[in-house]
């Protein structure tokens, strides 16, 4: 009877086709490593019964896994009269480097490129006759899923075994390796081996550790003396040898495809080229990627505050509505009202008209991520960091903490060196997380409503900016040492998808509101109970502990403009989480005025130039709790945690004065 | 081809695979091969996509953020660079 072996790379097809010929229904699966051990099956053919054993998928043949030497020693061990190569079609380069490892292997090998039903789909050719050639084996193409292709693939497995086929090894390794090869497989001439000696000769220069020790457990080998000589110099260039080795098979691979395939030209890619000519230009690439981020908030703005935002101000206002009205139908006692409609209503309510920006913001920064555009922009700013001496990398870490700067301060693990991370990690509180953004809003709501965009494309702007210039003191003074070099890859621009797009927006947004229901409640309850304790006090007022505790921070933000108790607190709480600061305004705001009640209270409160010199230090003030956190944890330091919560406030409370002071002198109010 | 990509590599400001193929005169996928021949070989290493937080992952309500790293990049080793030098 003879033996068929099934080898290809994982999720190539073997099963299937190995169900098709043998009639059993083994598990097949599309996802790689579904089959882990050998199954075995029969089939009948003219008279002659065919045994076949699929082998569990594999990249290669070296003794990396279980499944490479369950099927590296099948193949050699296991004497199958015929090996079957199977190839996925479409990805016929990645798969022809096992093909080039067996064709090592001095067996009988056919080539099936299977899935060509899906490589026709994508308009690959293939020229058979030049593979067939070229590999020195016969090639069948199938589709095995639809059985076609199989009755062929019978034929010419009988054609095989019953006839010769040439073995004669069609990939040299340049002289010196081959010579190698030849000194070795003469020296073990004679010896009893499990291996061939030309595979074995192979192996031992390609230094598989598995076959060195074979060779040294091997008695007549460990004493013949000659043979320790050539293994010992051989054991020298391992290294090299492997590449070479490894080498010569991609140029085998490479010298096999170039000619029998051909794949349509991408039209993406030439595009990619001409368009990255400008988009990175050396002086158009900044200006360019500033012109898109300013666009960028113009038009969240249009879209999210424009069109969206009042119909959200309005849902919130009814809904609000409706729940006090029901709360005193069920004549619910007072304090419970007072809670939920200014507590809840008055500070998660004021959160929440704000979800409309929030969306179109983060669906617009996910087109600009999964069309490519954002490692360009990051191509742009690793230029800049460079010549501030910051670590490109850094800039990274820095677009992730515009979502939020707990993943933001994790994402610089990727950086190596002591000195860039801890840099990296000390300035990524700098980057606006969403969570500030609602800060924003609601005094561009308050005072620049036909400016917004402008006014979030500065405040960005000065986040990056501080940010590199605090990178640049800090890389001076507090951290010494070498930066690690990098090289960032540029992906094809592709048109953006939807679903990706939807989907970085919801993981922001869900977690958005996650806040709102978790962190932000509790924060606000306990506001809420410090605002109208102790008892007989004016609720939301001075004499509140919310209050007394405002009261007494308030003063060190009189030079920046806004020294109220309300706005004491709110950054305070804001240290909480920063949405906090939004909710205690609108609580503590919340028995004024009317209509959106928060705005016209601040308003009130505050002046265009000190709602710019409130939103310049809620930027750069004291990260929030989870940051510091993370900061602590990944420095590992309370040290470096407490530093970056003491220097943050220092930075943000002297800028905010100094906006609040130059802008007096220059006549603003 | 790897030592040839290996150079190409070391003298890019940045990767683009299709400029790679252009000058090397071999497929983008041949390319794309070589890249993952020369991580698993240890000439270059490839930033893990992703960054994993180990703690306190699922109740944290930015996590999603955490599973994605919106920019690739490559960094010779200290192999490669030895090679390089030869
Ligand atoms: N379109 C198409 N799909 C195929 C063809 N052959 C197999 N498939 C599909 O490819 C997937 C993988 O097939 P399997 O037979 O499990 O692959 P395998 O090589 O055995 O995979 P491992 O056991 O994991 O190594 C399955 O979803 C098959 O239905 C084909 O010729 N054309
Ligand atoms: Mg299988």
């Amino acid at each position: 009877m003879n033996t068929i072996a099934l080898v290809g790379n994982p999720n190539s097809g073997k099963t299937t086709l190995f169900n098709a010929l043998t009639g059993s229904n083994q598990h097949v699966g599309n996802w790689p490593g579904v089959t882990v051990e050998k199954k075995e099956g029969k089939f009948k053919f003219n008279g002659n019964t065919y045994n076949v054993v699929d082998l569990p998928g594999t990249y290669s043949l070296g003794a990396f896994s279980e499944d490479e030497m369950v099927a590296r020693d099948f193949i050699l061990k296991g004497n199958p009269d015929v090996v079957i190569n199977v190839v996925d079609a479409t990805n016929i380069e990645r798969n022809l480097y096992l093909t080039s490892q067996l064709l090592e292997m001095g067996v009988k090998v056919i080539v099936v490129l299977n899935m060509i039903d899906e490589a026709e789909a994508k308009n690959i050719q293939f020229g058979i006759k030049t593979l067939s050639k070229k590999l020195g084996v016969p090639v069948v193409t199938t589709a095995a899923s639809k059985r076609k292709g199989i009755k062929e693939l019978i034929e010419e497995i009988v054609r095989v075994i019953d006839g010769e086929m040439d073995l004669k090894p069609s990939i040299s390794y340049g002289d010196k390796i081959d010579r190698e090869i030849k000194t070795i497989k003469k020296l073990l001439s004679g010896k009893t081996l499990e291996y061939p000696p030309r595979w074995i000769a192979i192996k031992l220069i390609e230094g598989d550790q598995y076959v060195h020790d074979l060779v040294s457990e091997n008695k007549a080998l460990s004493s013949d003396s000659e043979f320790g000589d050539v293994l010992s110099a051989v054991k020298e260039n391992i290294e090299d040898n492997e590449l070479e080795i490894v080498n010569r098979r991609y140029e085998f691979v490479n010298d096999v495809t170039r000619v029998s395939v051909v794949r349509p030209e991408e039209a993406v890619k030439t595009v990619t080229d001409k368009v990255d000519k400008i988009l990175i230009h050396k002086y158009f690439g900044l200006p360019i990627f500033i012109l898109i981020m300013f666009v960028l908030f113009q038009l969240t703005f249009a879209v999210g505050e424009d069109l969206l935002g009042g119909l959200m101000a309005a849902a919130v206002d009814a809904v609000g509505h409706a729940i006090e009205v029901f709360l005193v139908n069920i004549n619910s006692p007072a304090w419970i009202i007072a809670f939920v409609s200014e507590g809840i209503i008055g500070g998660i309510g004021a959160i929440i008209e704000f979800i409309p920006l929030i969306v179109v913001l983060y669906m617009l920064i996910g087109i600009l991520e999964d069309s490519g555009y954002m490692a360009r922009a990051a191509y742009i700013m690793d230029n800049i960091m460079r010549k501030l001496g910051l670590h490109g990398k850094t800039f990274i870490s820095m677009i992730v903490g515009f979502g939020c700067n707990v993943p933001g301060v994790m994402a610089t693990r990727t950086l190596e060196s002591k000195k860039d991370r801890m840099i990296a990690i000390l300035i990524n509180p700098f980057m606006s997380c969403g969570a500030k953004l609602l800060i924003y809003l609601v005094f561009i709501a308050a005072f620049f409503p036909n400016g917004g965009g402008l006014i979030l494309f500065l405040i960005y702007f000065i986040g990056i900016l501080v940010a590199l210039l605090v990178g640049k003191i800090f890389s001076r003074t507090l951290f010494k040492g070498e930066t690690t070099d990098f090289i960032m890859e540029l992906p094809p621009y592709r048109k953006p998808v939807l679903r990706n797009v939807l989907r970085n927006m919801w993981d922001n947004v869900s977690g958005f509101l996650k806040r709102a229901g978790t962190v932000i409640f509790a924060v606000v309850t306990v506001l809420w109970i410090m605002a109208v304790l102790p008892a007989g006090v004016e609720p939301y007022g001075a004499e509140s502990i919310l209050g007394r505790i405002g009261l007494f921070i308030a003063p060190i933000f009189k030079p920046a403009g806004f020294g109220t108790w309300q706005a004491a607190v709110g950054l305070f709480s804001g240290i909480a989480a920063k949405e906090a600061v939004v909710t205690t305004l609108g609580m503590v705001y919340a028995g004024v005025g009317e209509g959106t009640e928060l705005i016209s209270a601040i308003q009130g409160a505050f002046t265009p130039l000190t709602s710019v010199s409130f939103m310049v230090m809620t930027l750069l003030y004291t990260p929030c709790v989870a940051t510091i956190a993370t900061i602590k944890k990944e420095t590992n330091s309370v040290k470096w945690a407490i530093f970056a919560m003491v220097y943050t406030f220092a930075i943000g409370w002297t800028m905010a004065v100094l906006v609040f002071q130059t802008g007096r002198l220059l006549g603003f109010s | 081809m790897l030592k040839e990509l290996l150079v190409v590599i070391k003298e890019s400001s940045y990767i683009s695979k299709s400029n790679i193929s252009k000058k090397l005169n071999i497929s983008e996928e041949l390319i794309e091969e070589g890249f993952e021949q020369l991580i698993r070989m240890g000439y270059i290493k490839e930033d893990v996509r992703g960054i994993k937080c180990d703690v306190g992952c699922s109740s944290c309500p930015y996590s999603k953020s955490c599973d994605k790293m919106p920019i690739k990049t490559i960094m010779i080793t200290e192999k490669g660079e030895r090679l390089l030098a030869k």
